[in-house]
Formats: C-alpha cells, sequence, structure tokens
C-alpha cells in the first residue's frame, strides 16, 4: 500500500471501500455464523468446518471470494491497496480462519498461472464459489526440509491417466477437502528436485486414504494421506512432466503474498487479547510483563510495514523482504504465546472456556509449531543466508 | 558451601533412576494417564520398597530420616521420569510439616508411619497454588487457613475435579469449613512452617524442572540422531545442534543454582526464600528453553500426541507456574534486593 508515502491518491475512494466491506462483515457474520468470529485460525482449523462452508459460500454471494483474481477467472481483480483494506476489515470484524484459504490462495493463483484453459474452467469457478475444497500434499515422511526427497510416485497409463503411489503427511484439513495438489516422482530413478510432476486428485477414491494425526494439543487437524494406486485423470497433470518442483516452489511463493496481511489483523487481535488479559490478571504492572508487551507491540508494527514493503512491488515475486519475513512472524508469534501463557500464570494450567482465557492457551500451543511448519527456523534462516545474502550452500549429497 | 554429594546420596540416585528407567517407562506413564484416577497403587507400592515415601520420616517413626539434601538429586530423577505420582507432596512436603508440627504426637504416631510405610497419600493446599493436587485419593489433606494448619479428609470436603494442560496431574478446587476440630496448628506458629514448606514445593519443582530439562534435551540429541534429511542426521547441521547445545549450557548452570538452594533450605539459612525462588526461575528456564529447543529439533513430530517429547514439554509447562509462578518469585528476590538495608555487594552476595 503506498498511502503513506503517496497520501492523496485515492484516499476517499478506499474509505469507502472500506467501510463498504465492514458494513457487509458487520451485516453477515451474524447470526449462525456470530459463532465462528476469531475462531477456526492456525490450531483452531477444526472448528466448526462445514458452518465454516457455509460461510464461504455466504462470501462467495456478496463477491468476497478470490477479491485479487483476475477477473476473467471470476475475481475482482482488486488493487493490492484494496485486497489489504480488505483482509483489514474482514480480521476485525473477527472474519473465521478460510477455509478456501488452500484454494484461494495457492491452487487457485497457480492455476491461473500454470494451468490450462481446461484446468483453469474446471477449478477455479468452484473455488470462487465456496463448492470445493483444497489440500496441499507436498511434505512426506522423509520429505520435510528436504522438501525435494519426494518419494511419492506417479506413473502415466496407456489411456493417459495417472496412477499416484506412497504418502504424504502434516496434511491441513484433507478430511474436509474434496481435491488435493501433489508433487510426485514421474521419473524413475531420479532424484531431488528432478523428475517431479504436479498433479491434481480428487480425494473422494478408493486409492486414498486418510488419517488424522492427533496434536499434543489433543486437536487433529494435520493428517496423513495414503496413496495407494490412486488415480489422476488425464488432464491433472499443471505444466509439464519433470516440471513439479518449479510449480510447487512458484505456489510457496504465493503463499507468502498478500494473504499474510489478514494473519497480522488476527495478530494484532490476539495481541489485544494478551493485553486484556494482563490487565484482568493484574500483572499489567509487572514491569517485565510490561517490556515483553512493549517488544511484541513493537515487533508487530515492524512486521505490518514490512509487509506493505513487500507488497507495494509485485506481490509475486521474493525479495529480500518476503525471505525474511516467515522468520520473523513465527518467533514473534511463537514468543507472543510464551508471554500469554506467563499473563495467565497457574491459571494458564488449567484448559477453560473462558473467553479470556481460552484464545491464549490455544495460541500457546499453536504457536509451539510456528517455527516449525511452512519451511523451519533453520531453512529460512539457510534461504536468507544463501538466497538473500549469495552465501555458499550448506553441502548437500550430490542429487 | 561443599557441593560434593556424598558417595551414599549418588548410589541413592543411581538405584532410583534404575528403578525408574524400567518402572516408569513413557507408555507406562501414558496408561496411568488414561485411567480416571491417574495413579497407580501398583507403583506407588514399588516406589515404598524403593524406600522412597520412608526418606523424610525420622527414624523414631519408621522411616529413614534423611533430608533435604538427600531429597534434591531424587527430585530431578522424579522430574526427568516424569513420574504421575505426588510422591514428593506425601513423603517430602507432607512429611516434613507434620514432623514439625508443635506437639500432637498422636497424628504424627499416626501419620508418620504410614507415610514410612507407603500407605497414606496426603495433599497439601498452600494459597500459593489454586488448586489441590491429588485431593481426592489423599487420607489426609493438610490446608492453609490464615496460616492455620487444618486437617482434613476427602469426606469433610467438597472436591471439584479440574483437567491440567498435563495429564499426568491431578487437581482439584476444594471448598471447605475450617473448624476448631479441624484445626491442627496456630497461625502464630503456622506462618514460619508455611513459609517453609512453600520454598520445599517450589524447590520440589526446580528440582524436578531441571530433570525434566534433562530428559526434553536427551530426546532431542535421540531424534536428532536418527531423523535423517539431506542424507545425514539432521543433529549434524550447526543450526540443529547448537540449540540442544544452549540447553545443556543452561542446565549445567541450573545445578549449582539449585543444589545451593537445597542446602540453604537445609540449613534453614536467612537467605533460603531467595535461592529457593533463584532455583525456580533458573530451572523454569531451563525447562522452557529445552521445550523449545527439542521441538524444533523434533520438527513436526514434535508437535504431535504420538511422540514422547510432549508428555514431559506439558509437565514442564504446568510445574512452571506451579508453587509460584514466575511473577512470584522475581518479586521474592525483587523484594530482598529492594529491602531498606538489603545487603548488597560482595562481602554478602558470595557468601
Amino acid at each position: 500500500m503506498n498511502a503513506p508515502m503517496n497520501p492523496a491518491a485515492n484516499l476517499s475512494d478506499d474509505a469507502a471501500f472500506r467501510s463498504e466491506v465492514a458494513d457487509w462483515m458487520r451485516t453477515h457474520l451474524s447470526g449462525r455464523f456470530a459463532q465462528l468470529r476469531h475462531r477456526g485460525g492456525p490450531g483452531d482449523e477444526a472448528f466448526e468446518p462445514t458452518l465454516r462452508k457455509d460461510w464461504e459460500r455466504e462470501l462467495a454471494a456478496g463477491g468476497w471470494t478470490c477479491v485479487g483474481w483476475p477477473r476473467a477467472h471470476g475475481g475482482r481483480e482488486l488493487s493490492i491497496a484494496r485486497q489489504v483494506i480488505f483482509y483489514e476489515e474482514y480480521a476485525r470484524a473477527g472474519g473465521p480462519g478460510r477455509m478456501g484459504h488452500i484454494g484461494e490462495g495457492l491452487i487457485g493463483p497457480t492455476l491461473v498461472k500454470y494451468g490450462n484453459a481446461a484446468q483453469q474452467a474446471r477449478f477455479l469457478p468452484a473455488i470462487v464459489a465456496g463448492r470445493e475444497y483444497w489440500a496441499q500434499g507436498y511434505s512426506e515422511p522423509n520429505a520435510g526440509s528436504d522438501l525435494a526427497n519426494v518419494q511419492t510416485r506417479c506413473t502415466r497409463q496407456a489411456d493417459g491417466s495417472w496412477r499416484v503411489t506412497g504418502q504424504k503427511i502434516w496434511t491441513s484439513l484433507a478430511q474436509e477437502s474434496d481435491w488435493i495438489f501433489v508433487v510426485a516422482r514421474s521419473e524413475p530413478g531420479s532424484k531431488g528436485n528432478k523428475g517431479l510432476s504436479f498433479l491434481l486428485l480428487p480425494l473422494a477414491q478408493s486409492g486414498i486414504q486418510i488419517r488424522p494425526i492427533r496434536q499434543l494439543n489433543g486437536g487433529a487437524e494435520f493428517n496423513e494421506v495414503f496413496f495407494d494406486e490412486a488415480i489422476a485423470d488425464s488432464d491433472a497433470l499443471v505444466g509439464a512432466p519433470g516440471e513439479g518442483w518449479k510449480i510447487a516452489m512458484a505456489l510457496l511463493e504465493i503463499e507468502r503474498g498478500v494473504s499474510t496481511l489478514g494473519q497480522q489483523m488476527h495478530f494484532a487481535h490476539e495481541f489485544s487479547c494478551v493485553i486484556a488479559a494482563a490487565k484482568a490478571f493484574g500483572c499489567d504492572r509487572d514491569p517485565s510483563i510490561r517490556d515483553r508487551i512493549a517488544r511484541a507491540a513493537t515487533g508487530l508494527r515492524t512486521m505490518r510495514y514490512n509487509a506493505l514493503r513487500m507488497l507495494a512491488g509485485d506481490a509475486l515475486s521474493l525479495g529480500r523482504e518476503a525471505l525474511i519475513y516467515k522468520y520473523f512472524w513465527s518467533n514473534w508469534h511463537r514468543d507472543l504465546g510464551r508471554l500469554a501463557m506467563d499473563v495467565l500464570g497457574s491459571a494458564g494450567d488449567l484448559p477453560s472456556d473462558d473467553p479470556l482465557i481460552r484464545p491464549l492457551q490455544q495460541l500457546f500451543f499453536f504457536s509451539r509449531a510456528d517455527t516449525i511448519y511452512g519451511g523451519t527456523n533453520e531453512i529460512q534462516l539457510n534461504l536468507i543466508a544463501e538466497r538473500g545474502l549469495g552465501m555458499p550452500r550448506e553441502p548437500r549429497p550430490a542429487a | 558451601m561443599d557441593f560434593t554429594f556424598a558417595e551414599q546420596q549418588i548410589a541413592f540416585r543411581d538405584a532410583v533412576r534404575k528403578f525408574l528407567i524400567i518402572e516408569a517407562a513413557p507408555e507406562m506413564l501414558r496408561e496411568i494417564w488414561e485411567t480416571k484416577s491417574g495413579r497407580s497403587r501398583e507403583l506407588r507400592c514399588k516406589l515404598a520398597d524403593q524406600g522412597l515415601t520412608a526418606i523424610s520420616v525420622p527414624e523414631t517413626y519408621g522411616g529413614i530420616g534423611l533430608g533435604d539434601l538427600d531429597w534434591i538429586l531424587l527430585q530431578v530423577e522424579l522430574g526427568y521420569y516424569a513420574i504421575p505420582d505426588s510422591l514428593s507432596d506425601t513423603a517430602y512436603l507432607a512429611s516434613w510439616l507434620l514432623e514439625h508440627l508443635p506437639a500432637d504426637l498422636a497424628l504424627k504416631r499416626e501419620w508418620l508411619p504410614r507415610i514410612a510405610a507407603g500407605t497414606a497419600r496426603i495433599a497439601v493446599g498452600h494459597p500459593v497454588n489454586l488448586l489441590v493436587a491429588d485431593a481426592e485419593l489423599a487420607d489426609l489433606i493438610l490446608l492453609w487457613h490464615d496460616d492455620e494448619i487444618h486437617g482434613v479428609t476427602a469426606s469433610d470436603v467438597k472436591l471439584t475435579p479440574q483437567v491440567s494442560i498435563d495429564a499426568s496431574r491431578r487437581l482439584y478446587a476444594i471448598e471447605w469449613s475450617p473448624s476448631a476440630r479441624t484445626r491442627l496448628c496456630s497461625a502464630k506458629q503456622g506462618a514460619g512452617l508455611w513459609q517453609q514448606v512453600l520454598n520445599r514445593g517450589a524447590l520440589a519443582l526446580a528440582a524436578q524442572l531441571l530433570g525434566l530439562a534433562q530428559r526434553m534435551v536427551d530426546l532431542g540429541v535421540d531424534y536428532a540422531a536418527q531423523r535423517k534429511q539431506f542424507g545425514k542426521p539432521v543433529g549434524a547441521f550447526q543450526a540443529v545442534k547448537h540449540q540442544l547445545a544452549d540447553v545443556a549450557v543452561k542446565i549445567e548452570f541450573t545445578k549449582p543454582v539449585l543444589f545451593r538452594a537445597a542446602y540453604a533450605v537445609d540449613r534453614d539459612l536467612d537467605d533460603a526464600a531467595i535461592q529457593v525462588s533463584h532455583a525456580k526461575l533458573a530451572a523454569g528456564d531451563a525447562a522452557r528453553l529445552a521445550a523449545r529447543n527439542a521441538l524444533q529439533a523434533h520438527g513436526a513430530m514434535g508437535y504431535t500426541w504420538e511422540a514422547d517429547l510432549q508428555m514431559f514439554m506439558k509437565r514442564a509447562w504446568a510445574l512452571d507456574a506451579a508453587w509460584g509462578d514466575r511473577g512470584f518469585h522475581k518479586q521474592r528476590v525483587a523484594d530482598a534486593i529492594f529491602a531498606d538495608g538489603a545487603e548488597l555487594g560482595p562481602g554478602s552476595t558470595f557468601n
């Protein structure tokens, strides 16, 4: 958003748009949807999935899904500035975690860029309408940080369709999704990031088994997904055979784009919950807590300005400011979780439905995983050092 | 002070360690956690057979008559193995409190031999804790009331179970009415005793947190040695191994602080409260860093129910806030430093 550097530009139009979003959210995030406010975020993704899908359709009916997509594919083609406003107002109103995030934020834009016309026509309208939901099939038991070590394999049949065999893991909400995109090895004997292909598969088929993974907090929003000669039809391949890695990486870059701004609004909400609890529990005068709250406040602002700066250019390019973002937010958020528990003191030990306590406990538990999923701290620092600073790569075995 | 432990103390620690390796394996802990009571009579009997219930009880009451310095190494092991049993509450805290009650020999004659024999569970309700641990199974509950000490049984009170993030704990909200019948000790005499119970409660948890920290590092080291990415064990990468080394440093620097606190409590030194608070904070720091870095070393596996790490992390997170949270213990240290006439400087700090 270039408004701070260019204050005269379109301010009144933007303000009108902002109140349009806010009004819509106020009117629609009510009634049966009211219980979704501030719910369904990371660590809470299993909350009321059916109702949250209804909410996606409510958004779709109002034209609020895929707001940044090109008009030709059913989006609103909003400018970055407008998208920011939308995400801000969505989060400010307590808009729930988006069930459609992987479709709208990841595979949709990837298909816009790399999909063929038939794939675009088949999949994009259902994402825009909130009819179909997607899961991401990247990680495997032996391909975590070493993502290129994919062992799931796919073979093309005489009729042009594909058979996929192998295992994916840490697949969010697979049990609630209709489709999964996978990176699989299409060239037998290939290693590393060569010989991979990017395929789209329906999840409801006998060749796919989904098993939930119980998390330390008792919930289960991740899954193992087992493929045994699972079928992908003849038009399931995105890009060319062997281009899987290129497409998979392009998708990850999109992941670090505009949707992160909504995340920051959610962080701002959590931060306000921490302050409210500090006041309620009487530790708002404790100097060590005050110091940590002040640090958290500066961190939140730093993230926001960096994100706006990151989006000021081409939102899909991965500049240095984008490289540092995951590392920064995940550590900040993990610390916020720790701070939340320290604010609660011994009350934090008791799982509670108290609206002052429950969100903070949830924040603490799930933020333990922030520095791991989506690229660990260690991988992020390697990226910053190797790609950002051009330092020599960590020695790796020959691919 | 001499930081060397006696050979006998080391030998006792080693024996208990060998016993717990077998009797408190993670899969057994999980089994016990899943039960309603969360406690195993069999495990308690075995702990008694090892002499663990008799440590603090004076020989005249059928015990071994040992003290805080004998306990401290054992508490570290109880933390390391995260046993689902409130052994320390009964055999360390309640035993000490009962023994030091003024007079009332009948009460001591009734309970101390049972503690030693492992046939009594005693819960302790101190106001620094919101809830009373293990109150439901307790044969006797010792409670604070305006510095008085009261003794009640579970049938005298209303207990409401509260779930902890650590499935190995059994916590209860307690509603009760103090009366002349339940009163064991006046406020005048009770105040000092409660203060000492508080120090011992926090000291015990500091030691357990240290044990937990060591366990989490060990689990992190094991996992990082087994898990391979980029064609080698992830523990070979400095980014991973240095994090576990950081925890090892924290743990080693916590030990002298912990042992000094045990010594101060044992000798009833004036600075016992500060030493204990320092130890609790240091051990809490070590355990928190251990949880964070061992989890990081485990990658996504560390966040699962299946990996054993979660049992020790949750225990550490819960104990960090029990018997005085961080704010409480920092305040005690600050109060001592800022007190009028506080003895600061090399002449007193390094005593």
